[in-house]
């Protein structure tokens, strides 16, 4: 890569840094928990109006409800990857306290030698980021199908 | 390095930031399970206007608890997403503004809703 073309990689912001260009898997994690985060965040805004309709009354509530009952099938789909994003940033939110707080999980602190593998990555993290990965996946799907039943599909 | 618009030092802010996902770890998985299906309610009964009134009252502190923990959590996540964006110190004096006013606006609505219910 030339010296220009780094230069120019180096200043392009978040849109860029998001693109997986020569990640390994905790950047993955990384990268995965910020979009997460900012689903959830502009979720949470959305939803402390939704719930303050419960304030104003039945009548309200019933028109909220009848609102976003009139997305139809995109209500759940919505629904649905925000269930995804709760689980995962919460399962890896969890990792992270671990790592960080408690400094579990993480490899000896060694003097950076070529290859230069992070020895953050090391067996237990790994573990760790897989069985993650299985559980959020798996109550993703039970979440999925909880949706669908509720649409009356299955 | 901290900036002069920062509220809090950095280190106290990611102190904050994990005392808060570690309350709401348990409240939110609290919150979650009020609303599934092992409550044995299908979707429509789990959003019946009887049904989420008698958790919010019931449970008051602890939505309070959540709302303050969610908010303050997840905005200051948002406020550190977007100055490790662009480090132009206008800009992150700007967004710490802007999230300070949402954060105020967003506990008002959530708090006015669980005090008067």
């Amino acid at each position: 890569m030339g010296e220009e073309k780094k230069e120019k990689r180096y200043k392009s912001g978040l849109l860029r840094s998001l693109w997986p260009y020569n990640f390994n898997v905790e950047r993955y994690t990384y990268t995965l928990h910020r979009i997460t985060g900012v689903i959830l965040i502009l979720y949470l805004m959305a939803h402390v109006f939704e719930i303050y309709h419960v304030a104003l009354g039945p009548v309200a509530w019933e028109q909220t409800m009848a609102l976003l009952g009139s997305l139809g099938i995109w209500e759940k789909i919505g629904l649905w990857i925000i269930a995804g994003s709760a689980l995962y940033h919460g399962a890896n939110g969890f990792r992270l306290i671990l790592n960080e707080v408690f400094g579990m999980l993480l490899g000896k602190p060694v003097l950076p030698e070529y290859p230069y593998t992070p020895t953050s990555l090391s067996r237990n993290q790994k573990i760790a980021i897989y069985l993650i990965v299985l559980v959020v996946e798996a109550l993703w799907i039970w979440a999925g199908i909880y949706l669908l039943w509720g649409l009356g599909i299955i | 390095m901290p900036s002069k618009y920062s509220l809090l030092k950095e280190s106290w802010n990611m102190i904050l930031m994990y005392a808060l996902a570690l309350i709401m770890i348990f409240v939110l998985t609290f919150h979650l399970l009020l609303v599934s299906p092992l409550t044995g309610r299908t979707f429509d009964q789990l959003l019946n206007y009887n049904y989420v009134l008698q958790n919010l009252t019931y449970y008051r502190i602890v939505f309070g608890l959540l709302l303050y923990a969610a908010v303050i959590h997840g905005l200051n996540g948002l406020r550190i997403v977007l100055i490790e964006w662009l480090h132009v110190k206008r800009f992150q004096w700007a967004v710490n503004v802007i999230i300070v006013i949402l954060m105020a606006i967003l506990l008002a609505f959530g708090t006015y809703t669980l005090i008067v219910l």
